[in-house]
């Protein structure tokens, strides 16, 4: 064989293209062969969709620690039957458990539940603002995970795999459809409540082109980091600079004549025009009273944080940035669940319905995505330990547990799945997070089999090799 | 397989593409394999468990194979082929591959290639990159080095013009960030340009070895190598909390310094332990699989997260030293390469024999430390033993007497575990090695006839004792999320005949919880309740004792059994711990086992009264003081291989799946390759002499590429961390077998291999590009010019600082915090603080910067650093308006601008040329332009004059402003920040 001969002729016909390790294969298939030229310039250049899409962005109210569904969505009367009696053994065996032992009893949930609107969502009575726009929501109280620990498995549902490295849904849906926003990050993360379990993996762009990577805002200093200018200078000293710089640029360009030097001129403008973006992004003071008081927020006040990241969230939305992760830590309740579903409510739930209504109002529900949900569930049993001095809590449940989504060709009004009497597995219309996934990018327009990236010799999807889109969540 | 019609398309029988060429002879390797493997091998390929209608394509045998009166590929009839009617179906049902499979049709062209190739008789060739390498002939040409004898070869080929060499400077610079990470200096530069007048040739090779020879090289390499070994300071996961590695990350910089020989760099760093009386710094260098993340996360699963941790390490070695992608086969057969779902977990087996433990390593500086402050004790204690009033002793001493009971320890003679393996030692304690979980059960069967009681036994103790093998110093095994060294004793039984035996009155020497707010009662281990326990937490490394009666005394002869239980929400059992029995009755309780014994002398027990007596407390504050000021020697994670009586056995994971093992799988390297040699037992340590002998292929190709990559841009083959049928075919294949060969023939010595590649006439040439190279060739794999891209996160800071002069030369040690905001650990698990570093620790070079994985260092992530969480072999270099952010606004970068405008702008104030050109001599290696000392002096004046007018102020602008000249200083930091902001400044040139 003559390797090297042949290889010179195939390397120029097949290798020359300079699309280094951006998705090759799926450029070719999934017809869209733009992606190529797109990402050798600029990786965030708006790409097509694989068919026409129904929503434009999401906003994922992600509850960290994971809510109890027993004492918010998901009513079980037997478990006030069996309050304090273990769970028979043919339903636990097997399962694993973080804290709790299988011997553990099972706990009547705390609350009591009604039909709300047209449609009679059954909700506890801990969610009266939601109560109020049940007929704007779908609640699925059939979801599953993999993982049964918080780091993996808010990992897991950020990116379909328990262990950093993969790609984020936001990094996602940024390589296969690009930025809308020319002067804002397309993927935002905004943090409430505490401790996140999984940590920058979850925003990650993993493999994808660092570029894709969500762009976390700071509870404290800048929102984006060094988005304001350094001390002494003003915004004519700052454009000096940029235009000095800039001169110096374009001249190397000139006698360089390196593309990445253009890039780089490009991402300097970019850079100049997010610095009086963020400012004007940031300040609520064209939001009228009335608009605060729907979500409850306080600008500044960090007693309404989430209120006020799910009204920033929506002021994100309409400047174009397409996936808005608002984290709300606290929700992980070993101990005296009670209460602290309580105290998590009174923190979101009025903001949560707040933002689906206000974005109704404003014509942007119908291609605005919102969903709700955390990692897991919760367990039927109760949890208990003298060692760690827990009392009436309920541990980590990945078999079932419940999440709400509304716009962006959600189906409105409609409570999918079931689960058996103790609420502790599926029985009807098993959702997995992989199903999420893939229902989610379909809404986007894009095909979760399709949309690939080739990484280590093989293509991966968000999906990996699962997920189906589940035809009864779309309008 | 259903046969497809019989009706041959006209095309096929016509060679309708004879255009192509139907004389030439289709290269398998190079045109067909690619195609079959990218579109076929799915479904068609290695694995059979997922093989479709029973038909694979990956062999000549599978594919001509009878199907039944018809062949996939039948070399009597090629045109009856029925691959070729497949891939030109129009029907959907019947076309390949189909349509639901997301992959390109064939198109016409590629269809003739296949169908060209069977006519050729369908030959099948072994990968290039699984053959052995051979040294070829050098091309002619009429260059004098071997590198550029291959790349003019191609370009001359290619009909590419090549570009002239750079100009001095711009190459001093290129070589300076290559070799040592950091450009040069202004008077380095200037030796250089002086040399480089006398003699271009020799000032080269004299720069060359200059740069080599520096500590400074080993730093900027070990950056490389620490991507692919995945180095942090922290655990990882959720917690992520700090880990002492740096030992490792230090042994990297020091082997590369020494050039190491790459095959005694891998082995020591994959199997040191196992060397013949390793040496510290071999036990050291075995971190390198210790890397993995540690999920502290309460209530996971430790041993789900072990076997992520051995993914995890046979992925990253199959990448390091083979560049194959095994972790694909984690799950089943690999679809595109002959890696069996068998061979993937051999070679986890290969590597799963290993205990994981802490050790100390020993330091000068902290033994002197050490040493003199244990003096200053002795020295206290003799004079406060002086003051000892001796009848306070005796009263003290007294209290113990009849508390004291007569205890003969015991060794079990049979001892069960869940499965901690449970060895009995020279001492007659207990030792648990191995695996442990989070309910981990001992139970220790007793021959009480040993004890040669007369009497009845009475109470039961146990004692938990230090060992310097378990975590933290013992006595329990716990390592993660709760306190090194910890365990939590849940329930006691004992049983005798059958019977369990009633307990009564427990006691503790010192009992303490962690991680909760329980009691650490001795009454607690018979309760019943698994959530209440003994613990000794915060007193690790020290030995305790708990003494439980029995409410009826039993008969001191035949068997006697005990249980422990261990339960919580993290490992927790006991590591080390003797059970003794007694018949002493009356008040049996337990006793700091420190105390004297009944018999010791009057002397020892005067200093035990003043370590431990309450009413000694004033008196042993001022020593107490001394103990807590003793340093710790530094310590470092490393692998021990297990013992011979306790192998890790390894098992096939259905679908990779940790709950789903399945048979045992014995110890071997992939079976594609040759296998050991003869005699070598199948270990660890005999995988990675291997990994680096003539037998594995890919050893000297991967890491020639990786040098390739670091110094061109891009590797000869391209996707680095894949050699395999899907990768893409190297750009000069000759070139690589050569160097590869040259490499190992020289020693491995990484030295010489980063000398051969920079002395290349290739590596001199101008980095700009014509639009004709742009378009012919745009990531200048051909080399007709130099190479140019930006630098990686960690040199763009190194070398703002050493412009700037800010550089630290200070070497290794723990990770140090450089300036960032508070807001970027803020976002992790824990608020965890970022305690800005002092003094010259916060301009080290970024290799020491704690690298937390959970919020890496943002200004090294915004340049595409490393998180540390898994093998990186090649980073992105993206381009990014956060990046410019960073370089414009984070004041780590101002604080460089301003040292800089501080070094050069002060020198002589009526000559800002000057300040202006040494500026740029320290950032860009060069003086400005007469356009750009135009421009930056204007921008210079045009600053300073609003500083003067008060328009800006210089105080804010400045962190320390000179009263006298704040404005000048001011505007030369603008002048300076534009500078390091400049495409060019971070830019290999």
């Amino acid at each position: 064989m003559n390797l090297h001969s042949q290889t010179r002729r195939h390397f120029f016909h097949d290798c020359g293209l300079g699309l280094g390790r951006i998705g090759l294969a799926s450029a070719m298939a999934g017809g869209f062969a733009n992606l190529a030229r797109a990402a050798v310039n600029n990786p965030l250049a708006p790409r097509d969709t694989h068919f026409a899409p129904k929503a434009k962005r999401v906003i994922f109210l992600f509850m960290a620690g994971a809510p109890s569904q027993l004492e918010l969505f998901d009513n079980k009367p037997k478990l006030r039957e069996l309050d304090g009696k273990p769970i028979p053994p043919s339903v636990i065996a097997g399962q694993r458990y973080a804290f709790i032992q299988p011997d553990a009893a099972v706990m009547a949930p705390r609350f009591s539940f009604a039909k709300h609107g047209q449609s009679g969502a059954e909700l506890s009575d801990r969610l009266p603002y939601l109560a109020s726009i049940a007929d704007e929501i779908a609640i699925v109280k059939s979801l599953h995970t993999n993982q049964f620990n918080h780091a993996p498995a808010q990992i897991f549902l950020n990116s379909g795999h328990p262990l950093p490295g993969r790609p984020a849904m936001g990094s996602w849906l940024s390589y296969g459809i690009g930025s809308d926003a020319d002067d804002l990050p397309s993927f935002v993360v905004l943090k409430s409540g505490g401790n996140l379990s999984g940590g920058a993996a979850m925003w990650s762009a993993g493999f994808l082109p660092g570029s894709h990577s969500g762009v976390p805002f700071r509870e404290s200093g800048d929102p984006i980091l060094h988005v304001s200018n350094p001390s002494g200078y003003d915004d004519q000293a700052q454009r000096d600079s940029l235009d000095l710089i800039r001169t110096s640029n374009e001249r190397a360009l000139g006698t360089v004549g390196d593309p990445a030097i253009q890039t780089r001129i490009d991402a300097y403008e970019m850079a100049w025009r997010m610095q009086s973006a963020a400012p004007e992004l940031m300040d609520f003071a064209s939001e009228s009273q009335a608009t605060l008081d729907l979500y409850g927020a306080k600008p500044g006040d960090p007693k309404t944080a989430f209120a006020n990241n799910c009204l920033l969230a929506r002021r994100l939305a309409e400047r174009g940035s397409r996936f808005i992760q608002v984290y709300d830590s606290g929700w992980d309740h070993h101990s005296q669940v009670e209460q602290g579903v309580t105290t998590k409510a009174l923190q979101v739930d009025r903001a949560a319905a707040a933002l689906v209504r206000d974005l109704k109002m404003r014509g942007m529900l119908e291609d605005t995505i919102v969903v709700w949900g955390g990692e897991f569930g919760r367990t039927p049993m109760v949890e208990a330990s003298a060692a760690l001095g827990r009392s009436m809590g309920r541990d980590h449940h990945p078999q079932a547990f419940t999440m709400w989504m509304a716009g962006g060709g959600i189906k409105p009004g409609i409570t999918l799945g079931a689960t058996d009497e103790l609420g502790f597995h599926v029985t009807e219309d098993p959702i997995h997070i992989h199903d999420l996934h893939a229902t989610l990018l379909h809404l986007l327009g894009l095909d979760h089999e399709k949309l690939t990236f080739r990484y280590q010799g093989r293509d991966f999807r968000l999906t990996d090799v699962h997920g189906h889109v589940v035809k009864k969540l779309l309008a | 397989m259903r046969r497809l019609s019989v009706l041959i398309p006209a095309f096929l029988v016509l060679g309708f593409f004879s255009r192509l060429g139907a004389e030439e002879k289709v290269s398998f390797s190079e045109q067909i394999r690619p195609l079959l493997s990218d579109r076929c091998f799915k479904c068609h390929g290695f694995d059979d468990e997922t093989r479709e209608a029973d038909l694979g394509l990956h062999t000549h045998d599978a594919a001509t194979r009878d199907l039944g009166g018809y062949r996939a590929i039948d070399l009597g009839s090629p045109e009856a082929s029925e691959v070729l009617l497949r891939l030109v179906s129009d029907d959907p049902d019947d076309v390949m591959p189909p349509p639901s499979s997301n992959k390109p049709k064939f198109s016409p062209e590629e269809v003739e290639l296949v169908r060209r190739w069977i006519e050729q008789g369908a030959e099948y060739e072994t990968h290039w990159a699984f053959e052995k390498p051979v040294r070829p002939d050098l091309p002619e040409g009429d260059a004098t080095h071997p590198v550029d004898r291959f790349v003019d070869e191609r370009l001359a080929e290619a009909g590419i013009a090549k570009n002239d060499r750079a100009d001095p400077s711009t190459l001093l610079r290129r070589l300076s960030y290559d070799l040592r990470g950091v450009p040069p200096t202004v008077e380095e530069t200037n030796t250089f340009l002086a040399e480089s007048q006398a003699d271009p040739e020799t000032a080269w090779n004299a720069a060359v070895d200059r740069f080599l020879a520096s500590p400074l090289y080993g730093e900027r390499w070990a950056r490389d190598w620490l991507d692919l070994a995945r180095y942090a300071d922290t655990n990882g996961y959720e917690k992520d909390r700090p880990r002492s590695i740096w030992p490792y990350r230090d042994w990297v910089v020091d082997a590369l310094n020494a050039d190491m020989p790459y095959d005694r760099f891998t082995v020591e760093q994959l199997a040191g332990d196992m060397l013949p009386d390793p040496t510290i710094d071999q036990l050291v260098a075995t971190g390198f699989h210790r890397n993995t993340m540690l999920n502290e996360e309460g209530g996971i699963d430790p041993l789900e997260f072990r076997f992520h941790a051995m993914v995890d390490r046979v992925a990253t070695t199959g990448t390091v030293w083979m560049g194959l992608t095994t972790g694909c086969a984690q799950c089943h057969t690999h679809k595109f390469d002959p890696i069996l779902h068998t061979d993937y977990f051999s070679m986890m087996a290969l590597l799963n024999n290993a205990d994981e433990l802490e050790i100390e390593v020993p330091s000068d500086e902290v033994g002197k430390q050490r040493a003199a402050i244990e003096k200053q004790i002795a020295e206290r204690e003799t004079l406060a033993l002086a003051e000892v009033d001796a009848a306070q002793v005796a009263a003290w001493r007294k209290g113990f007497e009849t508390q004291r009971a007569d205890w003969t320890p015991l060794a079990p003679v049979e001892t069960k575990s869940n499965l901690p393996f449970l060895q009995v030692e020279e001492d007659l304690s207990v030792y648990a090695s191995g695996d442990f979980t989070k309910r981990d059960v001992f139970e220790l069967g007793f021959d009480l006839s040993q004890l040669g009681f007369e009497s009845p036994v009475t109470a039961i103790r146990l004692e938990a004792l230090p060992d310097e093998r378990l975590p933290g110093g013992g006595p329990g095994a716990a390592y993660y999320e709760g306190r090194k060294g910890d365990f939590f004793l849940s329930e006691i039984t004992a049983f005798k005949g059958g019977e369990a035996l009633a307990l009564d009155d427990a006691s503790v020497s010192f009992g303490k919880i962690s991680v909760g707010s329980g009691k650490a009662e001795g009454m607690n281990i018979f309760d019943g309740d698994g959530s209440t326990g003994w613990s000794t937490a915060t007193r690790e490394g020290e030995a305790h004792e708990l003494v439980v009666n029995l409410a009826a005394p039993v008969d001191p002869t035949g068997r006697l059994d005990v249980k422990l239980l261990f339960e919580r929400h993290f490992v927790a059992a006991l590591g080390r711990f003797r059970v003794s029995f007694t018949s002493s009755t009356g008040e049996v309780t337990a006793l700091d086992p420190v105390l004297p014994a009944g018999d010791a002398t009057d002397e020892e027990w005067n200093l035990a009264w003043l370590r431990l007596a309450p009413e000694a407390a004033e008196l042993r504050k001022p020593i107490e003081a001394l103990r807590n000021r003793l340093p710790d020697h530094p310590t470092t994670l490393v692998f021990a291989e297990r013992p011979a009586e306790n192998p890790r056995p390894t098992h096939l994971h259905h679908r990779g799946e940790y709950l789903s093992p399945k048979q045992e799988v014995p110890p071997a390297p992939p079976h594609f390759l040759p296998p050991f040699a003869e005699g070598e037992p199948a270990n660890r340590l005999a995988f990675a002499k291997w990994l680096v002998s003539d037998r594995n292929p890919l050893a000297g190709r991967v890491a020639a590429n990786r040098a390739w990559r670091a110094i061109f841009g891009a590797g000869i083959v391209d996707t680095d961390d894949d050699f395999g049928y899907q990768s893409e075919l190297p750009s000069h294949p000759e070139l690589l077998d050569w160097l590869a060969v040259e490499f190992a023939e020289s020693g491995w010595s990484f030295k010489k291999l980063h000398r051969l590649l920079v002395t290349s006439e290739a590596y001199r040439r101008d980095g700009s590009v014509s639009s004709e190279q742009l378009e012919r060739d745009p990531n200048n794999r051909l080399l007709a010019r130099g190479p140019r891209f930006r630098l990686p996160a960690e040199m763009i800071r190194d070398g703002a600082l050493r412009a700037s002069g800010l550089l630290s030369e200070k070497r290794g040690g723990p990770g140090v915090y450089p300036p960032q905001p508070e807001s970027v650990t803020a976002m992790a698990y824990g608020n965890t603080a970022w305690k800005v570093s002092e003094g010259e620790d916060r301009y080290r070079r970024s290799l020491y910067t704690f690298a937390k994985r959970t919020a890496p260092f943002a200004a090294y992530l915004a340049f595409d650093g490393p998180t540390g969480e898994s093998c990186l072999p090649q980073r992105d270099r993206s381009n990014t308006p956060l990046q410019a952010l960073t370089l414009l606004n984070d004041p780590m970068f101002g604080e460089a601008a301003e040292a800089l405008a501080h070094a050069t702008g002060l020198n002589d104030p009526s000559n800002p040329v000057a300040s202006l050109d040494a500026m740029f001599r320290r950032v860009l290696t060069r003086p400005p332009t007469e356009s750009e000392r135009d421009e930056f002096l204007a921008f210079y004046e045009a600053q300073k004059a609003r500083l003067q007018s008060g328009e800006l102020d210089p105080v804010a602008l400045l962190s320390d402003a000179p009263a006298d000249r704040a404005a000048e200083i001011a505007a030369w930091k603008m002048v300076a920040r534009v500078l390091l902001n400049l495409d060019e400044a971070i830019t290999k040139g």
